[in-house]
């Protein structure tokens, strides 16, 4: 494993730029209308209380990743294979992204661009980030947080001078009553994006600050998930819930409604901007998981080594994941949250914090 | 901090694996001891320097005693030996035959300020070599050097590059005991240190290491010698070598360390704990750890108010952002996101390229490289001449090619403006950076539009953060965040405000100021309401 | 020299990616078409006209500014919306560019037929290059050819004319207002609010509107105007809301700015006028009886911009009397659009969205046959205008003249 340290701000970026990643981009939630943030609250709750079985875990093992605790809760071999299991996850989930990504671009502005080429390029300048480590990995994080922030408040503002906001769009509250919302909670966003910091357990054991771990994921999720609200909030209110519904990537049509003075308008390219950075850093702290996952199971020294063909198999995997973005979204609201994001980000941790809690007893009751 | 340790750590284990160390130059002649014959020693020294014309040898005599002087005509200052050590020599009345001769000179007759006894030829050839003077006695196995440095220097003048308006207007010249001189002038305190080294087999140049002891971390020290103790070269014709043998990371454009020319940026970068490298025959002291930051920081920054060179500093990196992605920008908005520019302003630019022949891409191209050649001719040409080639470029650039129809008035624009801002980097050394990595976006821009710009900027923002300089990361204060070095770093605070002394360079003695620094009106003992609010 | 090998690996994989430039495309090779209009045929396709941008004749700069016309109008026909673009090729040297297109004219003949019109609206919708902030109008007693072909003077695109005078339009006046792509679609997909677009007229002489001629006189033979509201309904146009009556539709739908109110005073008619400066209105729906009423509130403020008789404007009654007066003639205005809408059996107001998010029990029960019930909605309007100040004259100068 790379010794790295990665103090309690970056670990806090790092992670406010993974969750929000792509969440902010698709309509996350919007299976339930006008009532789509309140799924995303409600996933936030979930999320949380999802992150204590990973921190339960976490405070057994300060010093190990999943993959290697994996293997003393359950055993070397079967460890093993289920953390395999864990990395062909992580490996699908950045493919997964890094084709959500690449269809933006493609539908939006590079329509002529190959798909193949659009994610060539993304993955060569995360493998190249990979290959200098998750320090510089993290201290990129805390350059782009800062520019985000920027964009996002200017984006804000110029929604809001523009006068697109129509808050009564939000209205009616839970006109179907909760049951939709729950429904979406289950299905979308409790596994995606809050389920996601199963990730994070691969890099907690870089964080020299072991008192703030918890303090500081979950203020990144908080401030994340108040954030994705805010968009969506915003997304409502400027599209109304019809198109909200009805738009491949809300956020775009929204930023696309900007027009002030005849000048500043079509800042798809603010957009852009944010979904380059946000992509970049989603798929590259999965690729980061997976690789270092690798390494940890394989006992591989060099983990840089692992970089180029973990790359390659990511990069195919984006490609071949589905033939058109029908598929690809149909998989991704069928298959992948009852099928992936569910055992590996719930399940299977509670049945490992249950062994690893029986275990410690275990230990600490026999000298006595 | 442990990284740091870590780092220096391997590079000592490296180091002792070194077993290529012997520093010697070859053709150097065995070190051997002076003879007791002072003509068998003149004539080993003549076979040595093989009979060079600036080599002077004066023989005399002081009582019944014999010997000779050598000197380098042009290095040695003509006046002292003649007046402080032949003068005297002539005058001198010698008491007794039967006194050691020696000593005598050594205590009586030599009217110089540093006089040393060496018993050894290749401290023989150091000293004649640096200016001084070695006399030679019959009987005697050792020499007497005196100190006549003297040779032809430059005065102090005023800095040609790095202007400022309000700072001071002296500049190092190419003596490194002026340079040093003009730095301990401004910091007289018994913390400044200054270390001497040579380096260069051949040139065995003189470099001071400077550094204010109790504010530099001695970590860095330490590893800034042990670099310069690595370099095993020929010849140091300038601190330019320096800079490239000792810097972390050879595969970057930008710059890892520092360099000026200016006394006031040095001393200043030494209260910051930082190490100061001055060598001797360039006007260009070096100054590490350099931190990408500090190429936005000009002299000026801290003369003018904090919210003035505040604001200036942030024109400082905006310009830098557009010298950077000024001509990609506009390759890409024209040739891909024709949609982001506003319909007016679109038709405009349309109408303008209507008869250029080239597409987007080369058209920025050729100017810019034409651009780029008129700056490098300027750069050499003699001052008379370099004027008529701006004239030429100015019109070559601005009014023919328009009128001809190769270019488009939007491109002249846009290529002025990205080389304007270029100039607006205060060091160098950066704003060549920028240059450079300008033609890679333009490249990637011609390809994929703005997402290969963002991704060229990607790049370059991950190579950034790896950069290390002297161990310290370079984007510091930035990444990692820290929030004690942002009181120099993009905004400057006032100084009142400004108490600490950069984390992680300067160690030990942090505290810049003392408290309650904040000037205001003068305390009304009439108007006791207004009291509580001074404190 | 594994490290090489490595190197040479990834810049083998990338040289094929570099060499190519997918989405390029040179500004000299576009077409910006600046504004499109789509007209009905004989033979049930789609004529559709592009008015282009000539760059060279539009920009005043040292080369520009040419004698030729700004703009040159090509056209082509299809069976859809992409087949006739796709068909312009044959015609036009350039790709045709659409992110710049401002103004959409649809002829009234094809906005008439519910699958014809509704036909052209997702190929807008769903092109990632065109503006979602893109004008619809309607040619009103024209062709959308003709629209789209006449030639202006102040202006030297035309489309820019058509978008700024819709802008100033609701600005000053209140009788038009912005309507993009969205909005339409919006209106048809929801049952609670029907789409309502701009009209235009090309006035005068038709056969004059696309020469250069036109341009060479002060009062043009030819010019386009802003005329009334297209209703639609179920995807169609049913009817027509005129300039006089429209002023209403604004002031519900929130849109109204600013405009001039003429009043009478003491029996003198055009006595007075009131220009509002802002206004707000807020529709709410309350429950009587088991049946929703609509409850338009209008507040505005504004001010005298003229007084052409007799008054004493310095008497805060006086004030309070025109206030009310203004308010009245609000009122009015709102009424008559809102009996002409409910003429018409079309929800243009979006009162339906206003039960929807109230009440969306009883608006599961009305929403199937909401326009019938429109028809019958009981609406009460209530104004509150404020009058602030009276320019820089106290007393009119009728005043001293009676005297």
């Amino acid at each position: 494993m790379e010794k790295a340290k990665v103090s309690a701000f970056q670990m806090f970026v790092l992670i406010v730029l993974f969750e929000m990643g792509s969440a902010i981009l698709l309509g996350l939630g919007s299976q339930a209308k006008q009532d789509a943030w309140i799924a995303i609250l409600f996933g936030l709750g979930g999320g949380v209380i999802v992150f204590f079985i990973y921190y339960r875990l976490y405070m057994y093992y300060p010093d190990l990743p999943l993959t290697s605790y994996l293997q003393k809760i359950v055993g070397k071999w079967p460890g093993r294979f289920i953390g395999f299991l864990y990395i062909v996850y992580f490996m699908y989930q950045a493919s997964r992204i890094l084709r959500d990504f690449g269809e933006l671009l493609a539908t939006t502005i590079y329509n002529n661009t190959p798909l193949f080429v659009i994610n060539t390029l993304m993955i060569v300048t995360i493998i190249y980030a990979m290959h200098k480590g998750f320090e510089v990995l993290a201290r990129v994080g805390e350059i782009f947080f800062g520019i985000i922030y920027l964009t996002a408040i200017l984006g804000m503002l110029l929604i809001v001078f523009s006068g697109l906001i129509h808050l009564e769009n939000l209205k009616p509250i839970l006109e179907n009553g909760l049951k939709p919302v729950i429904k979406t909670f289950l299905r979308e966003t409790i596994t995606f994006p809050y389920g996601e910091m199963i990730v994070f357990t691969m890099v907690l054991p870089f964080f020299n600050d072991k008192k703030k771990v918890k303090i500081v994921c979950l203020g990144g999720m908080i401030l994340a998930g108040i954030n994705i609200t805010i968009t969506t909030i915003v997304n409502i209110a400027v599209l109304g819930v019809g198109l909200f519904h009805r738009a491949t990537f809300p956020l775009l049509s929204t930023v696309g409604r900007i027009q002030i003075a005849d000048f500043i308008e079509r800042l798809d390219v603010l957009f852009m901007l944010y979904l380059i950075i946000a992509g970049f850093f989603k798929i590259a702290i999965y690729f980061y998981a997976a690789v270092a996952g690798a390494a940890d199971i394989f006992q591989i020294k060099n983990q840089r080594k692992l970089g180029f063909p973990i790359g390659l198999i990511v990069l195919f995997g984006s490609i071949t994941i589905a033939s058109n973005i029908a598929e690809f979204i149909q998989e991704g609201s069928m298959i992948v949250p009852f099928y992936l994001s569910w055992p590996f980000q719930i399940i299977i941790p509670f049945i490992l914090l249950i062994i690893a809690f029986l275990r410690n007893r275990k230990k600490k009751t026999s000298p006595a | 901090m442990s990284i740091l340790s870590k780092m220096l750590k391997n590079k000592q284990k490296k180091r002792q694996d070194d077993n290529y160390r012997q520093k010697q130059d070859p053709q150097k002649p065995e070190d051997s001891p002076i003879l007791r014959d002072y003509q068998e020693n003149i004539s080993h020294l003549k076979e040595e320097v093989g009979n060079s014309s600036d080599v002077k040898v004066r023989e005399f005599k002081i009582g019944a005693h014999k010997g000779a002087l050598v000197y380098v005509d042009g290095l040695a200052n003509m006046i002292s030996v003649a007046d402080y050590i032949l003068e005297t020599l002539m005058e001198a009345e010698v008491p007794d035959e039967t006194i050691d001769i020696f000593q005598f000179m050594l205590d009586k007759t030599m009217a110089l300020g540093s006089v040393e006894t060496i018993t050894n030829w290749n401290q023989v050839f150091d000293t004649v070599f640096s200016g001084d003077t070695v006399i030679f006695l019959q009987g005697y196995n050792k020499a007497i050097s005196g100190e006549t440095k003297g040779w032809e220097k430059r005065a102090v003048s005023e800095p040609s590059t790095q202007l400022s308006i309000r700072g001071p207007k002296d500049a190092f010249t190419e003596t490194l005991r002026t340079n040093t001189a003009l730095i301990r002038r401004r910091i007289k305190s018994p913390n400044l240190r200054v270390d001497a080294m040579k380096i260069g087999i051949v040139s065995q140049t003189d470099i001071a290491i400077m550094y204010i002891k109790g504010i530099a971390n001695e970590k860095i020290v330490g590893e800034v010698k042990e670099r310069l103790e690595r370099i095993n070269i020929d010849s140091i014709q300038g601190s330019g070598y320096i800079e490239q043998l000792i810097e972390d990371q050879s595969w970057t454009t930008f710059p890892t360390t520092y360099h000026s020319e200016r006394p006031d940026v040095v001393t200043s970068h030494l209260l910051e704990g930082r190490v100061a490298i001055v060598v001797d025959g360039t006007p260009f002291t070096v100054t590490v750890p350099a931190l990408f930051i500090q190429f936005f920081q000009a002299p000026d920054d801290y003369y003018s108010r904090f919210d003035i060179s505040t604001g200036i500093r942030m024109l400082r990196i905006l310009s830098f952002l557009i010298a950077v992605i000024g001509p990609s920008v506009y390759i890409a908005a024209t040739t891909f996101h024709q949609e982001m520019i506003p319909t007016t302003m679109a038709i405009a630019i349309a109408s303008q390229r209507e008869n250029v022949p080239f597409p987007a891409f080369v058209e920025a191209l050729i100017m810019e490289v034409t651009f780029e050649i008129l700056r490098e001719a300027g750069l050499r040409l003699p001052r008379a001449v370099g004027q008529a080639v701006s004239i030429v470029g100015a019109l070559v650039i601005g009014q023919a090619a328009v009128q001809a129809g190769f270019v488009s008035p939007v491109m002249v624009i846009v290529v002025s403006i990205t080389a304007i801002a270029n100039f607006s980097t205060p060091v160098f050394a950066m704003a060549i950076a920028a240059r450079l990595i300008r033609f890679v976006l333009m490249g990637l821009a011609t390809m994929l539009g703005f997402y290969g710009i963002m991704l060229g900027l990607m790049f370059m923002t991950i190579h950034l953060c790896s950069l290390r300089s002297f161990g310290i990361p370079y984007m510091m204060p930035l990444a990692p965040f820290n929030i004690h070095n942002q009181q120099d770093a993009f905004v400057r605070f006032p100084f009142w405000a400004m108490k600490n002394r950069p984390m992680f360079i300067s160690k030990g003695n942090m505290k810049r100021s003392g408290e309650n620094q904040k000037p205001g009106p003068p305390k009304q003992t009439e108007n006791p309401s207004q009291k509580g609010e001074e404190e | 020299m594994k490290k090489w090998v490595k190197v040479i690996l990834l810049i083998g994989l990338s040289v094929p990616i570099l060499t190519a430039c997918w989405n390029q495309k040179e500004l000299t090779d576009l077409a910006f078409v600046m504004a499109l209009g789509i007209d009905k045929g004989e033979d049930d396709l789609y004529h559709v006209s592009f008015q282009l941008v000539n760059p060279g004749n539009v920009s005043s700069g040292q080369n520009g500014g040419g004698q030729g016309l700004p703009i040159a109008v090509y056209k082509s026909t299809g069976r859809t919306m992409t087949e006739a673009a796709r068909n312009a090729t044959k015609k036009v040297s350039r790709r045709l560019y659409y992110a710049h297109t401002n103004v959409v004219v649809i002829s009234e003949e094809v906005a008439r037929e519910r699958t014809q019109f509704l036909n052209l609206l997702d190929s807008f919708a769903r092109d990632p290059e065109f503006r979602t902030t893109t004008e619809i109008l309607i040619a009103r007693g024209a062709s959308a050819e003709e629209i789209v072909t006449t030639l202006t003077i102040l202006d030297k695109l035309p489309v820019s004319k058509i978008t700024k005078e819709i802008k100033s339009t609701e600005a000053m006046l209140g009788e038009n207002f912005s309507i993009t792509i969205d909005d339409l679609i919006d209106g048809i997909v929801g049952s609670g609010k029907e789409p309502v677009l701009n009209g235009y007229q090309l006035i005068g002489m038709k056969e004059e509107a696309n020469k250069a001629v036109n341009l060479q006189k002060t009062t043009t033979d030819a010019f386009l105007a802003a005329d009334g509201l297209a209703v639609f309904k179920d995807g169609a146009l049913i009817d027509w809301i005129e300039s006089k009556k429209s002023r209403g539709v604004l002031w519900v739908l929130d849109k109204a700015k600013s405009t001039s109110i003429t009043l009478k005073w003491k029996g003198k008619k055009n006595a007075l006028v009131f220009a509002p400066i802002r206004s707000k209105t807020k529709v709410s729906t309350i429950l009587k009886h088991g049946k929703p009423v609509i409850n338009i509130k209008i507040e505005n403020e504004g001010w005298l911009s003229e007084a052409n008789t007799a008054i004493d404007l310095i008497d805060p009654k006086t004030i309070g009397k025109i206030e009310k007066l203004t308010e009245k003639a609000i009122k009015k205005e709102v009424q008559i659009s809102v009996k002409e809408a409910k003429r018409l059996k079309c929800d243009i107001f979006g009162f339906g969205d206003v039960v929807h998010k109230e009440n969306p029990d009883l608006w599961k029960k009305l929403e199937r046959d909401w326009n019938n019930y429109f028809a019958d909605l009981e609406v009460n309007v209530k104004v509150d205008s404020y009058l602030r100040r009276e320019g820089v004259r106290t007393n009119p100068f009728w005043s001293d003249i009676n005297k």
